[in-house]
């Protein structure tokens, strides 16, 4: 049963992988405009979430200013759009610019130790909000600046917000399949080994520093492209889309997620944007108590994040199931599990400590 | 392939601390070299300062030839370099088969863009280092394990994983640290095979730390004797067991603990 079951996976992979396809691209002629838009900005800040991840989840370097990033690909999206560029200029010119500043950045900060890194980081938003209400020429100042460009052509027939969600699904679908890859295989172990131990790692060949710095850019880049996704949904942005509170939410979100997944950076997205909602909804004079009390108790029983769940349910059911058929339950589960249906270890089980880490400051 | 090793007058200072004092030895392309000495003497610093770990504070090390100490571990690595750890450093929550596939690194050809991008090349790359890494495991008879978590694993296996990880960067020079050390006698005489087996198969120098002398004497044809940051003599592992300072050194030790 179990070989016929490791056979018919990759089949049943492909199938879901084409239903769930269909599936978002159909959600939002079917869906209602307010629901699109919740799925809109679930991808925005999932390619932000995604991009932290990399650095923080997978790379084990504490990075605190990911908003900055994602402000900054706004303004320069704002920026182009106003002055005319091409569309497809200007998306790359917002994750050229968050991506070389992150370069930059990396550049001097990876020279430094562990917190000094995190005190960088938590300097690119403080920094940023001032500069942004400063250089008023180019960000509208403290008002702010517009940008439509993402109003749905006649020829397409969509509504705004069908639009809107098909440019948030492209670019989101491409940077999720592209960090997919990244992480498998090469620069994968590469990042985790920085993560867990440099002096190993270095002695493999992989260059800490250039590791650190080349994970702080991907980051960034991605933190770019959510910016880019932010005007496209939102259409305007001022200096409090970069403020650092939002930067502490965006960690909160990829460890509530999954720090080290992939699809746990899409659960962090959903976190991000469904949980202000939820305790809104609640009692508005409560929100920060009450997201305190979700995340707490989040981390809780689920170390691993939102990702996790299955595999603890899995686990859980498969204890109680040994348990009612043999008395000793431990020894017993290896051979419930041959080997060979191992998950390949992508969501990383290190939930744990990377949150007694992050959770610190 | 294999390469030399050339250390001249290397030292090492921690503060007023001085853990190797003028060390110079030589070591021949193809061999299998001991390094001994009681606990303390400074072995596993003098790989560290081999593998780039640490920089001494005066002598140079040179690695075929070309000067070696002062570069990173990471470009001695690329250029050929490889080695365990006395206390082995695995990623214990990722896979056997995951933390051997990351001695492959510098085999694997490409960069970020490329890996991201899944270009035909990469993935080939990636099955080709996989499918050597599964034939090593196999080879050890430790295939059933390919797909467990390293934390799974006794410490034996775990030295075992350490080392298999570093051969498969195919090593010009390959410095195992205590490599018995917490091995049953069983594991001992097949680890003894496999580094036999290397030697016939590889081209590859190799420089082993251990305290194992049934294991030094197995394998290696010269041996230098470390103690006290000092080098007290170089010889074979026989010369080595019959000299009076070796001997000394070693008793003298244990007197010494033993007042303490
Ligand atoms: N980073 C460091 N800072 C200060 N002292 C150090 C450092 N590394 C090693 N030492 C000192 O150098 C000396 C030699 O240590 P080393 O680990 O090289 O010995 P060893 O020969 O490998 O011993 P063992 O057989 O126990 O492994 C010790 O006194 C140790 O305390
Ligand atoms: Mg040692």
């Amino acid at each position: 049963m179990s070989t016929a079951a490791t056979v018919r996976r990759p089949r049943v992979r492909m199938i879901l992988t084409a239903v769930l396809a269909v599936a978002l691209i159909a959600a939002p002629l079917a869906l209602p405009a307010f629901a699109n838009q919740t799925l809109i900005r679930i991808g925005v800040y999932a390619v932000a979430v995604l991009g932290l991840n990399i650095v923080m989840g997978y790379t084990g370097q504490v990075n605190l200013g990911q908003i900055f990033f994602v402000g900054l690909g706004a303004y320069v999206t704002a920026y182009g759009v106003n002055h005319g560029w091409n569309i497809l200029l200007v998306f790359f010119a917002a994750c050229a610019v968050a991506g070389l500043v992150g370069l930059l950045v990396a550049l001097a900060a990876a020279r430094l130790g562990g917190l000094a890194i995190a005190m960088v980081t938590i300097a690119l938003p403080i920094v940023g909000v001032p500069l942004a209400k400063r250089l008023s020429d180019f960000t509208g100042g403290s008002q702010g600046t517009s940008a439509r460009f993402t109003d749905a052509p006649d020829w397409s027939g969509l509504d705004n917000d069908q639009w809107q969600f098909y440019i948030v699904l492209v670019v989101s679908a491409a940077a999720f399949l592209l960090a997919r890859s990244l992480v498998r295989g090469k620069y994968g172990r590469a990042f985790a080994a920085v993560r867990e131990n440099e002096a190993v790692a270095a002695s493999m060949g992989i260059s800490p520093y250039r590791t650190k710095v080349l994970a702080f850019t991907i980051a960034s880049i991605f933190g770019g492209a959510s910016g880019f996704l932010y005007l496209a949904a939102v259409q305007y942005t001022s200096p409090e889309t970069l403020s650092f509170g939002h930067s502490i939410s965006l960690l909160a979100a990829m460890v509530i997620g999954g720090a080290g997944s992939i699809a746990g950076s899409l659960l962090g997205g959903a976190y991000y944007v469904f949980v202000p909602q939820l305790t809104n909804a609640i009692d508005p004079n409560l929100t920060t108590v009450s997201q305190g009390a979700i995340l707490l108790a989040v981390l809780f029983l689920l170390p691993g994040g939102l990702v996790s769940l299955p595999r603890v349910v899995r686990r859980l059911t498969r204890r109680s199931a040994t348990r009612r058929s043999t008395a000793r339950p431990a020894a017993e589960t290896s051979q419930q599990t041959p080997p060979a249906q191992h998950p390949v270890p992508d969501a990383a089980p290190e939930g744990p400590e990377q949150t007694e880490r992050q959770d610190g400051p | 392939m294999a390469a030399s090793l050339s250390l001249k007058d290397v030292s090492l200072h921690f503060g007023g601390v001085k853990v190797l004092q003028d060390v110079s030895f030589d070591v021949e392309p193809g061999v299998i070299f001991g390094l001994v000495g009681p606990n303390g003497a400074g072995k596993t610093s003098l790989f560290n300062c081999i593998s780039g770990h640490y920089r001494p504070s005066s002598g140079s090390i040179s690695i075929d030839g070309t000067e070696a100490s002062g570069s990173p571990p990471a470009r001695l690595a690329r250029l050929g370099l490889a080695r365990t750890f006395q206390h082995p450093a695995l990623q214990l929550n990722a896979s056997v088969l995951q933390n051997v596939l990351l001695g492959g690194h510098t085999r694997l050809p490409g960069g970020p863009v490329s890996w991201a991008l899944r270009l035909p090349y990469t993935a080939r790359s990636e099955r080709a280092i996989r499918t050597e890494a599964l034939e090593l495991l196999d080879r050890a008879g430790l295939a059933w394990a390919a797909d467990l978590p390293a934390d799974e694993l006794s410490h034996g296996l775990h030295k075992g994983v350490e080392l298999w990880r570093a051969l498969l960067s195919r090593p010009a020079l390959l410095l195992l640290d205590e490599p018995a050390a917490g091995l049953s006698h069983g594991e001992v005489e097949q680890l003894i095979a496999t580094v036999k087996r290397l030697r016939t198969e590889q081209d590859i120098t190799i420089i082993i730390v251990e305290h194992h002398m049934g294991l030094i004497s197995a394998l290696t044809d010269r041996v230098v004797v470390l103690d006290h940051g000092r080098k007290l003599m170089s010889g074979t592992a026989a010369e080595a067991q019959s000299d009076p300072r070796v001997i000394e050194a070693y008793i003298g030790k244990d007197a010494a603990d033993d007042a303490a």
